[in-house]
């Protein structure tokens, strides 16, 4: 793999003369949007995992829900949610959280199919998550697994944004203040009671539309500012 | 479809006018829509948009403002922002602006119009002006109706006569005799939580406790009936009756869902069948004394709630509780002359205000005035000053309580010949001093009772010939009758005030009904016609110089429709046991009414704002 710090678009270009046919290589060959351009003029997809775990080498992706952004506007149409099958018991920690019973996740289609549907839509898009970490990790261990390489994706992630954010106000903030509902609550979000990858990444979506909307001033902003 | 898109459909399933759309459709709706966010202080709708859309407010609130910059609305969650979708309100110029941070729900005009061709309900919300969507809600009100009101149509629970009285089963037996005497209840249900546990009765307490040499202080539990025959609240009211007679009782518990609503006796049932206007006004003139007046006239707050229990208009309960108090007046005037003998020279009874206009609701204040003869001699006086009395201390038994402005027959000043009365109007007309605007909602809706050789009908000829010709006359009524401005509408759960001001609650009487009724009066006495009557007046002068055809059809809509709901709301209270007041509560009423409501303010600001350009622009002509 490229090493750092090279730009997602170059890793990009490097990775697609080695790629192998096959849904990553579709993925790769689309550009990626370049970080001057004013993130109006962008789109995005927002994502959000439910897993087995917190480790993507031993733990399982259970479903993936995300939603497209196109410029300052969330599309609902391209709302998508998918079970992913997995024949390992889901812990009872967190199957607590998201409520993805075994019975459920049996039922589920298989990871490679879900993942060559959705990096058909991601691709020259940037990624938005809440805690990217965990998004970025399971999904570009799968790829790896599954079609040979890492993801490579600019991403945005809107925790570091509200850290940023809580930082250069020299604002005090608790690691409850960085979550994801109570992020919403303070730009006035609604608040899904459903818990689930779809509503969680209706809702970082959500999160980011407003965290550009008090940077930019209504005059626009580089996609830059935003990026990881 | 996927749960967490149902959360955006239930939202839309919960606002008009997405909720009348069939239960498929809104599942497929939320995957239509795309979301933004605005800043608080943002143009709203955004100027960026690319595709036309109609802007359903999700979070946040919105205010809009006419072309000189003043506020008409203001929008929350669930509302609609007017957009080019709209055809019939796309003439409408307005700008907006996020008042608060804002998240929106858009859905492209491509596809609302798709919605409104396919799904004629919703259409109509959108289609029609706001005067045909008022007419057509005031229809489903009067369509509503439970039928007829008598015991063979009417539902216990809307005879239930008070709110309930409970005690739990530890209770003292002392205790719970207390409570039925302070709330004058001959029964008490006794539950444990809201489980119904038993009842006890006066005989009860007579039979098991006193005769039985019991101590007060036992729990109410050792005396009280256990296995008590119910009745459910939707039961109708012959049933009832029935169910009484055949197991011998006079009191039945009342449940709903197997919760107890309250009671309902033998005695409810009885007054339900007497508390009719025509029953009641039978007994009034029957009525040997001012006591027995005040009995019956106790019954006019039940005739109120049964007859919106009926599914009558605000108008028709105006008219009825009407015809009890004039009966009352009446029947009052008849006992004062037997008791002082016939008077030395005729004269008219005047009624002013409510009861003048035929719109009186169960208690009003009294609002009288007496004129007689120009040839009464000055020791006449003394016999009308205490007929006045007399029916004036009678009225007030009945309730209706002595006028706080002393705008009343026994005040000397109100009890004159007719060439004072000449001259009172006179002045007024020519002077129309502060006092005698405050006065005009009594003294130009007046009306004779008991006026046997036909004195008033000079005067109120006279008036109206004075107010005809009277321009400047009739520009003081009109600025004196846009005193009183109805709300821009409702936010959230307050009721937003021109100015952006916020009202916890809405003075349905002062800032509804009594704009109309004032409107209604200056375009009376402007066309110098006799109607006293706020409906019948603008019937009659509709399409004459003083209001258009349509202005005035939109009043009266306008106008029926929120007395109806201040009845509606009057008679709740009343049922609940309280004392019935003006004040409406914007949660007490569904989104759909406070919609319709709005619509109705509007209509009548649209009213007010011709009336005061068209008078502005006379005087300075």
């Amino acid at each position: 793999m490229a090493p750092w710090p090279f730009t997602p678009e170059l890793r990009r270009r490097w990775l697609l003369r080695k790629a192998q046919p096959g849904p990553l290589r579709d993925y790769l060959s689309v550009p990626c949007a370049a970080p001057r351009l004013d993130y109006r003029r962008a789109t995005y997809l927002a994502v959000d995992l439910e897993t087995t775990g917190l480790d993507p080498k031993r733990d399982d992706i259970l479903s993936i829900g995300y939603v497209i952004l196109r410029g300052n506007s969330v599309d609902l149409a391209s709302a998508r949610h998918r079970l992913v099958h997995t024949a390992r018991a889901i812990p009872e920690a967190s199957a607590v959280i998201h409520q993805i019973t075994d019975d459920q996740a049996a039922r589920g289609e298989p990871l490679e199919a879900v993942l060559a549907d959705f990096l058909a839509d991601l691709a020259g898009k940037v990624m938005i998550a809440h805690h990217a970490r965990v998004e970025q990790g399971f999904l570009s261990t799968a790829c790896k697994r599954l079609f040979g390489h890492g993801l490579v994706v600019p991403i945005i992630d809107t925790q570091a944004i509200a850290r940023r954010s809580f930082e250069r106000r020299h604002q005090a903030y608790k690691g409850s203040d960085l979550r994801l509902h109570n992020l919403g609550e303070r730009y006035n979000l609604p608040r899904n009671k459903a818990h689930n990858a779809l509503s969680d990444a209706l809702a970082a979506a959500e999160l980011f539309l407003a965290q550009a909307a008090y940077a930019d001033g209504g005059k626009g902003a580089p996609l830059r500012d935003f990026l990881q | 479809m996927d749960v967490e898109l149902l959360e955006i459909r239930d939202f839309l399933a919960t606002h008009h006018p997405f909720d009348l759309l069939p239960g498929e459709v809104l599942d497929q709706l939320p995957r239509k829509l795309s979301v933004r966010y605005f800043r608080r202080g943002t143009r709203f709708p955004p100027p960026d948009a690319d595709t036309p859309c109609l802007y359903i407010l999700r979070r946040g609130a919105v205010d809009l403002r006419d072309a000189r910059g003043e506020l008409v609305s203001k929008l929350a969650e669930g509302d609609l922002c007017p957009t080019p979708c709209h055809t019939s309100e796309a003439a409408t110029s307005f700008s907006g602006a996020t008042a608060e941070d804002t998240l929106a729900y858009l859905l492209p005009c491509k596809e609302l119009d798709r919605l409104r061709r396919e799904h004629v309900l919703f259409a109509e919300h959108f289609d029609h002006s706001v005067a045909e969507r008022l007419r057509s809600a005031l229809e489903v009100m009067r369509e509503e109706p439970t039928a007829g009101a008598g015991l063979m149509t009417v539902r216990v629970h809307d005879l239930i006569g008070r709110a309930l009285v409970r005690a739990d089963p530890d209770t003292s037996i002392r205790e719970a005799a207390r409570i039925m005497t302070e709330n004058r209840v001959s029964s008490l249900i006794i539950t444990a939580g809201e489980q119904l546990v038993g009842m006890i009765t006066d005989r009860d307490l007579r039979s098991r406790c006193i005769v039985a040499g019991r101590s007060y202080d036992d729990p109410v539990r050792s005396i009280m009936t256990e296995r008590l025959q119910t009745i459910e609240s939707d039961t109708l009211g012959f049933q009832a009756l029935i169910t009484m007679s055949r197991i011998n009782v006079h009191h039945l518990p009342v449940l709903d869902h197997g919760k107890v609503v309250g009671m309902i006796s033998t005695s409810d049932l009885v007054r339900f069948q007497s508390a009719n206007a025509v029953y009641l006004v039978g007994d009034i003139r029957k009525a040997p004394s001012p006591e027995v007046l005040a009995q019956i006239s106790s019954r006019v707050p039940e005739l109120q709630v049964h007859l919106i229990t009926g599914g009558a208009t605000a108008d028709q309960v105006g008219q009825a509780v009407t015809a009890v108090t004039d009966a009352l007046t009446l029947r009052l005037l008849e006992l004062a002359e037997e008791q002082l003998g016939p008077p030395p020279v005729p004269y008219a009874w005047l009624v002013g205000g409510s009861q003048a206009r035929r719109e009186q609701s169960s208690y009003s204040d009294q609002d009288n005035g007496l004129l007689y003869a120009d040839h009464a001699k000055p020791e006449d006086e003394a016999y009308f000053e205490r007929l006045a009395r007399f029916v004036n201390d009678g009225l007030n038994a009945c309730g209706y309580y002595y006028c706080p402005g002393d705008v009343m027959a026994s005040n000397p000043k109100w009890r004159q010949p007719l060439r004072i009365w000449r001259k009172y109007f006179a002045n007024w007309m020519e002077r129309p001093e502060p006092m005698a605007l405050m006065l005009s909602s009594v003294f130009f809706d007046l009306r004779a009772l008991h006026d046997t050789e036909g004195l008033y009908e000079e005067l109120h000829e006279y008036v109206l010939d004075l107010s005809r010709a009277n321009r400047i006359f009739i520009a003081y009524m009109v600025a004196n009758a846009l005193k009183h401005r109805p709300p821009l509408g409702f936010f959230r759960n307050f009721v937003l005030i021109s100015g952006g001001e916020h009202d916890n609650t809405l003075d349905i009487k002062h800032r509804g009904i009594v704009p109309v009724i004032d409107l209604a009066r200056v375009y009376a006495l402007s066309a110098g016609v006799p109607q006293i009557n706020t409906i019948e007046r603008l019937d009659a002068t509709a399409g004459t110089q003083a209001v258009s055809r349509d202005g005035a059809a939109n009043l009266k809509d306008a106008f029926q429709f929120i007395a109806t709901l201040r009845m509606r709301h009057q008679a709740r209270q009343i049922r609940q046991g309280k004392k019935a007041d003006n004040y409406l509560s914007p949660d007490e009423i569904t989104r759909l009414e406070r919609g319709h409501l709005k619509d109705a303010f509007s209509l009548i600001n649209t009213m007010q704002e011709s009336l005061g350009q068209r008078y502005q622009a006379g005087r300075f002509a």
